[in-house]
C-alpha cells in the first residue's frame, strides 16, 4: 500500500508491506518505507539521493535546504537532475566539482607537512597550530572552517611565511618557502581579514596597476585582465574612483580585485565576503568559481560564512584547537552526515515508547504533541532498518517520518563538538 | 583579443617598480596637496617665530648667522620630512595590511622599502626646496646655491636619517603603537645638525653632523663638491651607507622578530 503524506517542506511516502515498517528510505524530504521484497531497490534509491544531497520541493522546483545557488550562482538543480548526473557517477566519483577525476591530472599547489607553531613559552605557551598537514591541488577551492581560535589565521599566515612555524614545511608550486621564499611566492597573493590590502587614496584601477606591478607583472600587459575583473566585479563603473569613496562592500571587492590583478596562481582569502551584501557576495563567488574553473586559480579561503564554503568550495578543512579534523570534499561531508538524522512523528510516542528506543539510539530532541510526540534519532544506515525494528517492537506507526539533511554548519558545528568532548 | 591580450602577461622589472613607486607617490603629492602644503606654513611658522623672535632677543648676533640658521633649519626640514614619511609609512602600511603584500613581492621587500624612500627623499626635496626658497625671501639673505652640489651633499645626508626611519619602521612592526615616541626623535635632529663636527671629529660619524657641515659650507662659502677633500666626501658616504643599511638590517631583524611572534600586520 502507498500513502503520500505532505506536511510543510516534507512530502512522504509510506510504502507497507504486511505486517511491519522494514525499511526508510532517507531522501531529505521524501520519506517512504517499503517492503521487504523492495530492498534491495530502495537501497539503491537511497544511496542515488544521498550521493546527490537532492531535495525535492511540492512546487518541483528542487534545491538543497541551505544550499540557496549553486557555485555558478545559479539555481539549485532538481531531484531529477541531481539523480540523473549521479546516475552517471554510480561510484560516487565526486560529480560535484569533478574533483576525483580532474585530481588525478592536477599539480599540488600548496604542500603543506608537519605544521607547528606555538606562541610564547612554559605554561602561558599556546599551541595555535598543531602537527597540520594536507595538500591542495592546483586549481581547486578548498575552504578552511573553524571557531574562533582554531589556528586558522596563524595556518594561513604560516603558509604565507607571515610566521614562522616552529616545525614542518610548506612547499607552493612544490617550492620550499624557508628555502627559496621569492620563488615560492612569486604567484601568490592575499587578501588577509581585516586588512584593507590597497590603498584608499588611490583610485580602483590605480590599484589594480601598482598590485600587479609589485606582483612582478607589467601593468601594461594585464589591462585586459584588468578590465575583465572591473566587469565581473561589477566595478567598471567606479574604476575611475578613489577607493575610499567607495562603500565597505566595493572595497573589499577592489581588495579582492587588486589580489587578482597581478595574475597570481595561489590566493589566499581571509573573510573575503565580510561586510558584502548577498548580490556582491554570490558575485564574488561566481568569479572565485570561474577563475578555479576556467583560469586554474588556486584558492584557499576562510570565512565563517558557511553558505560561502559550501558554494564555492571543492573541498573543506576543518580546523579545531589547532588540528585538522576534517578533510574532505563539501559533498562527501554532507553525504556522510546526510543520513544522520531521523525524524519520527507519532500518536504512539509515549515515555515508553521512547525509554525504549533510547536504549538503542540517541534521541537528540523531543517534541511533546498533543497526541503523542516527535522526537529526533540518530541514526544512520543500517542503524535505520534497527530503528525501524525497534518502532515496530515498541507498538509505534510512525505518521511522519524525514531524515534530516545537514547543511555544511550542521556538520561543522557537528565536528567541533565532538572535538571538545 | 587585444595585443597585450596576445602577448600574455609580461614580468615586471625594476624600471616598473620603481615607475609604479614613484608614480604612486606622484599621484598622492598632487592630488591631495592639503598635506604638503600644511607641512610648508608650519615649517614657515616655526622658522617666523625662529627668526623673528630670535632677532628681537639676540638682534644683531642672529643676522649675522642667519644663513647658517637658513641651512640649518632646510637640512633639518628634509631630515624630519624623510625620517617621518619613512616611519610613518611602514607604521602605515602595516596597519592598512599592505605590508605583507610588499613583504611577499617576487622582488623582496628590500628594493622596494628603498624606493618608496627614494621617492619619500624626492617629494621632500620639493618641499624643503619651497621652503628655502621662501626663508630666502622672508629673510633677505643669498645663498650660494650650487644646486648639484646641494642635492648630493643633502641626499647624502639624510640618507643616515633614511636609516632611522627604517629602524624605526621596524619597531613600528614589532610594537606598533609607538610611532608618535618614535617622532619625538625629530627633535634630536636639531642637535645633530648643530652638532660641531669641526671641532670634535668623532661627532662626523653621527647621522646628519658631517653633512650638516659640508652642507653649510657649500651653501654659505660656496664650496663645490669636487673641492671638498676626498675623505670628506669618503666619510659621508660611509656614514650614508652605514646607517642606512644599518637601519635597514633593524628593520629586518625587527620583521624576522614580529614573523616569529606572530604580530606581523596585526595592528
Amino acid at each position: 500500500m502507498c500513502t503520500f503524506v505532505y506536511s510543510g517542506r516534507t512530502l512522504s511516502l509510506i510504502v507497507t508491506g504486511s505486517q511491519s515498517l522494514r525499511i526508510l528510505v532517507g531522501i531529505p524530504t521524501f520519506a517512504a518505507t517499503v517492503a521487504p521484497a523492495k530492498a534491495a531497490c530502495a537501497d539503491r534509491v537511497i544511496r542515488l539521493a544521498l550521493l546527490r544531497g537532492a531535495m525535492t520541493k511540492p512546487d518541483g522546483t528542487g534545491g538543497e535546504r541551505h544550499r540557496t545557488a549553486d557555485r555558478n550562482g545559479q539555481p539549485p538543480r532538481s531531484a531529477d537532475a541531481a539523480v540523473a548526473e549521479t546516475e552517471e557517477f554510480p561510484t560516487g566519483t565526486d560529480s560535484r566539482n569533478g574533483v576525483s577525476e580532474r585530481a588525478v591530472s592536477r599539480e599540488t599547489a600548496i604542500a603543506v607537512e608537519g605544521l607547528t607553531k606555538r606562541f610564547g613559552t612554559g605554561t602561558d605557551s599556546v599551541l595555535a597550530v598543531d602537527d597540520v598537514s594536507f595538500e591542495v591541488e592546483a586549481g581547486s577551492v578548498v575552504g578552511l572552517l573553524g571557531p574562533n581560535g582554531a589556528g586558522k589565521t596563524t595556518l594561513i599566515k604560516s603558509v604565507l611565511g607571515m610566521v614562522v612555524p616552529d616545525e614542518g614545511s610548506v612547499r607552493i608550486a612544490g617550492v620550499d618557502v624557508a628555502e627559496r621564499p621569492k620563488a615560492a611566492y612569486a604567484n601568490v597573493d592575499a587578501m588577509l581579514e581585516g586588512a584593507r590590502n590597497d590603498y584608499w587614496r588611490l583610485t580602483v584601477r590605480e590599484n589594480l596597476r601598482y598590485f600587479a606591478t609589485v606582483s612582478g607583472v607589467d601593468p601594461d600587459s594585464v589591462t585586459d585582465r584588468h578590465d575583465r575583473l572591473l566587469e565581473r566585479l561589477d566595478l567598471a563603473e567606479w574604476a575611475d574612483t578613489p577607493v575610499r569613496k567607495l562603500s565597505r562592500g566595493m572595497k573589499q571587492k577592489v581588495s579582492l580585485a587588486s589580489v587578482l590583478a597581478g595574475g597570481a596562481e595561489v590566493v589566499f582569502l581571509d573573510e573575503p565576503t565580510l561586510g558584502l551584501d548577498v548580490e556582491s557576495s554570490r558575485t564574488l563567488q561566481r568569479e572565485l568559481r570561474r577563475l578555479a574553473e576556467e583560469e586554474g586559480l588556486t584558492v584557499l579561503i576562510s570565512s565563517h560564512d558557511m553558505g560561502v564554503i559550501e558554494t564555492v568550495c571543492d573541498r573543506v578543512l576543518v580546523m579545531s584547537e589547532g588540528r585538522i579534523i576534517a578533510d574532505d570534499s563539501v559533498d562527501s561531508l554532507l553525504r556522510g552526515a546526510a543520513s544522520g538524522t531521523v525524524v519520527v512523528e507519532s500518536s504512539d510516542l509515549d515515555s515508553d515508547a521512547i525509554a525504549a528506543i533510547r536504549e538503542r539510539f540517541d534521541i537528540t530532541d523531543i517534541e511533546e504533541l498533543e497526541r503523542g510526540a516527535r522526537i529526533e534519532v540518530v541514526a544512520a544506515g543500517d542503524d535505520l532498518y534497527a530503528l525501524m525494528d525497534v518502532l515496530s517492537r515498541a507498538g509505534v506507526t510512525p505518521e511522519r517520518i524525514r531524515t534530516v539533511e545537514p547543511d555544511l554548519e550542521d556538520i561543522f558545528v557537528g565536528l567541533t563538538r565532538e572535538e571538545d568532548r | 583579443m587585444s595585443a597585450d591580450e596576445a602577448s600574455g602577461p609580461q614580468k615586471a622589472g625594476y624600471y616598473h617598480l620603481a615607475r609604479a613607486v614613484l608614480y604612486r607617490e606622484f599621484l598622492l603629492f598632487v592630488r591631495y596637496p592639503a598635506n604638503a602644503i600644511g607641512g610648508i606654513v608650519i615649517s614657515l611658522f616655526f622658522f617666523g617665530v625662529l627668526f623673528y623672535g630670535g632677532r628681537m632677543l639676540a638682534g644683531q648676533a642672529l643676522t649675522d648667522s642667519i644663513e647658517g640658521i637658513i641651512v640649518g633649519y632646510f637640512l633639518w626640514t628634509l631630515s624630519v620630512g624623510a625620517y617621518s614619511s619613512i616611519s610613518n609609512d611602514i607604521g602605515s602600511e602595516v596597519q592598512w595590511g599592505t605590508l605583507e603584500r610588499h613583504v611577499m613581492t617576487p622582488f623582496g621587500f628590500a628594493p622596494v622599502a628603498l624606493l618608496k624612500g627614494a621617492a619619500k627623499v624626492v617629494r621632500t626635496f620639493l618641499i624643503s626646496s619651497i621652503i628655502l626658497g621662501a626663508m630666502l625671501l622672508i629673510t633677505g639673505t643669498r645663498l650660494e646655491l650650487h644646486v648639484g652640489t646641494i642635492v648630493v651633499v643633502a641626499s647624502l645626508s639624510i640618507l643616515s636619517v633614511l636609516g632611522l626611519g627604517f629602524a624605526a619602521g621596524g619597531i613600528t612592526v614589532l610594537y606598533k603603537r609607538i610611532g608618535n615616541w618614535l617622532n619625538l626623535l625629530q627633535f634630536g635632529f636639531v642637535v645633530l645638525i648643530s652638532a660641531p663636527a669641526l671641532g670634535v671629529p668623532w661627532l662626523k660619524v653621527l647621522p646628519l653632523a658631517h653633512g650638516s657641515d659640508l652642507l653649510q659650507r657649500t651653501m654659505v662659502d660656496g664650496v663645490r663638491l669636487w673641492e671638498f677633500p676626498p675623505a670628506d666626501v669618503a666619510l659621508l658616504v660611509a656614514v650614508a651607507v652605514g646607517y642606512l643599511g644599518l637601519g635597514y638590517a633593524v628593520f629586518q631583524a625587527s620583521t624576522r622578530r614580529a614573523r616569529r611572534l606572530g604580530v606581523l600586520g596585526d595592528y
